[in-house]
């Protein structure tokens, strides 16, 4: 199966002093439809990796492609459409904006990148929220909704934009285990059904058990693949 | 498709929408530096209308009088500009002063339409009653012309200058003066110049204080003043109103160059005053900037405490694939929206302020005036335009910093 993004010698190295190596010569490949599950102990270079892959971050040194493209020479307002085109992430803290709707939070994404009519958006925000269960917080601000339901939205706003590859940054760190196993059968729905590439960055042994494809860090390396 | 300005602008609403104190304050701000703006701008450039006006009115706005600023060289030097000449034992022609050709001057300045040109001979003379001796500068004029042209009419405390063409030898001179020589109305008072003595009477008195026509000048009639002076025929001075008194230094410009007299604008005469007034709008637009800028403050501010605040935001757009650019923008917007309620809100505040000035009432010698207020459109732009400049420099600070954060950096402080 060909590979949706696939990272070759990838070094991120923070240069302070004295330099702080975060990411060491990693080479994986995220394939579409399966879900990637990123382990490590505590500051192994999980979330750096996720940063760099999601093109938050650039790196010190290697290589990076998206659908075969280079992505070093792509500048920042590139790099910034490209994950508003392809990318959705979900954080560990649901991060939705506390001024929003639920339903404005998911037409963010959507109207930034403006690619319906305008009357079409609300719909087609809707018909992801209803996805997940969500159409009665529609019109709710995030601090009227339960945490399980926060993080639900935020994943909504991920696939606002129907985003080929969903990076979740320990999305089940904040969630009660009922709330997990929803987020966890969620992303893997959306890995299965919609053909999505998944890669969550996880502490919990529940999404790890979950995912199709494990990839095990230590000390900013890649320990194994399973 | 959803209008790309109308998501940066929902988003820069409710950011400003959450903080509505912070919001208020800045906003008010703005108002009161640009309604203190408009009232005080408007007060100094009113009551500098005012001033300006009272300068160009008092006399003529042109005067030709018979000088020269520089002589004219000697027809020796003339005719060898490069020799070194020396010139010795000439004989001092005694020539009778006066503008020469008056009529001709006249002729030229009555050219322009609607000018107002009045020909008339000053010379001094000496007041003596009893005892008291009071130096006298007379000016000859025709009253009709000069009604036009002047406001010795208007200055008058009693009698008329009409009066002067009415009565044989009559005088108008200052009340100070009078009382110095202890004469009124109609009584009679002796003159001396160089060619003998005369009794003229009092027909007009200027009230005190009215500059110009102050304690030792007198109006006469123009005849009266040649002959009293021994200079029949002779003109020295003409004074010329034109419908536009901001064209009076090019006509006189051009007056000078054409009859070599020295031709004197309003404005040339008031030079001074002039330069007077250019330091206290110095002064003034100083003070009312200051005010502008301290008001942006308010707005730098509100939009840093924002930029701060929304830091977690800031990587939620980033990463949601707002640009750099986009974040630049909702904070810079955030700036501007302040201000333009702050310059609207400040308009009605100046309009206000302005309304109050002109309603306080001032007793000056006798009568009520009101204050002198400048409420065109120009100021009103003026004040809007420098408060948008202000505020979108101090919104674009901290914006710039705001699209400048690492999203990463942001994201690894709140997980």
């Amino acid at each position: 199966m060909t590979s949706l993004m696939s990272a070759r010698a990838l070094t991120r190295i923070l240069s302070t002093e004295p330099p702080v190596t975060l990411v060491r010569s990693i080479n994986l490949d995220i394939v579409p439809g399966r879900f990637h599950a990123v382990i490590g102990p505590s500051g192994c270079g999980k979330s750096s990796l996720l940063y760099l892959l999601g093109l938050l971050d650039r790196p010190t040194s290697g290589t990076l492609s998206f659908n075969g493209v280079d992505t070093q020479p792509l500048d920042g307002d590139e790099r910034a459409r490209l994950r508003l085109e392809h990318f959705g992430f979900v954080f560990q803290f649901h991060f939705l904006l506390p001024e929003f709707t639920a339903l404005e939070n998911v037409l963010l994404p959507i109207r930034r990148l403006a690619q319906m009519r305008d009357a079409d958006m609300p719909e087609q925000a809707m018909t992801i929220l209803e996805q997940l269960d969500l159409a009665g917080q529609a019109g709710k601000t995030p601090d009227r909704m339960s945490g399980g339901e926060r993080q639900r939205v935020a994943i909504a706003r991920a696939l606002a934009n129907d985003p080929s590859l969903v990076l979740g940054d320990e999305p089940t760190g904040n969630l009660d285990s009922e709330n997990s196993g929803r987020v966890i059968r969620i992303f893997q729905r959306i890995a299965h059904e919609q053909g999505r590439a998944v890669v969550c960055v996880t502490h919990d042994p529940t999404v790890a058990a979950a995912a199709d494809i494990r990839i095990h860090m230590l000390d900013g390396a890649i320990e194994r693949v399973e | 498709m959803f209008s790309h300005a109308r998501l940066i602008f929902g988003i820069a609403a409710k950011h400003l929408a959450k903080r509505k104190r912070q919001t208020a304050v800045a906003i008010a701000g703005v108002s009161v530096g640009v309604g203190f703006f408009l009232a005080v701008s408007s007060l100094m450039i009113g009551s500098q209308n005012d001033f300006i006006e009272t300068l160009i009115n008092a006399a003529p706005h042109i005067i030709v009088s018979d000088e020269i600023r520089s002589p004219k060289p000697q027809p020796a030097i003339a005719a060898m500009p490069a020799a070194a000449v020396q010139i010795h034992g000439y004989k001092v022609r005694n020539e009778v002063r006066g503008l020469k050709d008056w009529q001709q001057i006249a002729r030229a300045a009555q050219a322009i339409p609607g000018a107002i040109v009045a020909p008339s001979l000053s010379g001094a003379v000496t007041l003596r009653l009893g005892g008291r001796e009071e130096p006298l500068a007379i000016i000859g004029v025709n009253p009709e012309i000069e009604e036009q042209i002047g406001n010795v009419q208007e200055n008058l405390s009693a009698g008329s200058l009409r009066n002067l063409e009415t009565t044989q030898d009559g005088v108008i001179i200052g009340e100070e003066l009078a009382q110095k020589l202890g004469v009124g109305m109609g009584d009679t008072v002796g003159a001396t110049s160089r060619v003998g003595t005369r009794s003229l009477k009092v027909v007009g008195l200027f009230a005190r204080g009215r500059g110009q026509f102050g304690s030792n000048n007198g109006y006469v009639l123009l005849r009266e003043a040649q002959s009293l002076t021994g200079q029949p025929f002779i003109i020295n001075r003409i004074g010329i109103s034109i419908p536009d008194p901001y064209d009076a230094k090019s006509v006189a410009a051009d007056l000078e160059a054409r009859f070599g007299y020295k031709s004197q604008s309003w404005q040339e005469r008031s030079a001074d005053f002039m330069t007077l007034l250019l330091t206290r709008n110095v002064i003034m637009y100083s003070v009312v900037s200051a005010i502008l800028l301290v008001a942006s403050f308010g707005i730098y501010t509100v939009v840093s405490n924002s930029v701060i605040d929304k830091r977690r935001d800031i990587a939620i757009l980033r990463s949601i694939g707002f640009s750099e650019k986009d974040l630049k923008r909702i904070f810079v917007l955030e700036g501007i929206v302040l201000a333009i309620i702050g310059v609207l809100a400040g308009w009605a505040l100046g309009l206000f302020l302005m309304l109050i000035l002109a309603s306080i009432p001032f007793p000056i010698q006798g009568r009520t005036e009101f204050l002198p207020l400048d409420r065109r459109l120009r100021q009103f732009i003026i004040a809007g335009a420098a408060s948008l400049i202000c505020a979108t420099v101090a919104a674009w600070l901290p914006a710039r910093k705001a699209a400048r954060s690492d999203p990463v950096d942001i994201l690894r402080g709140a997980a």
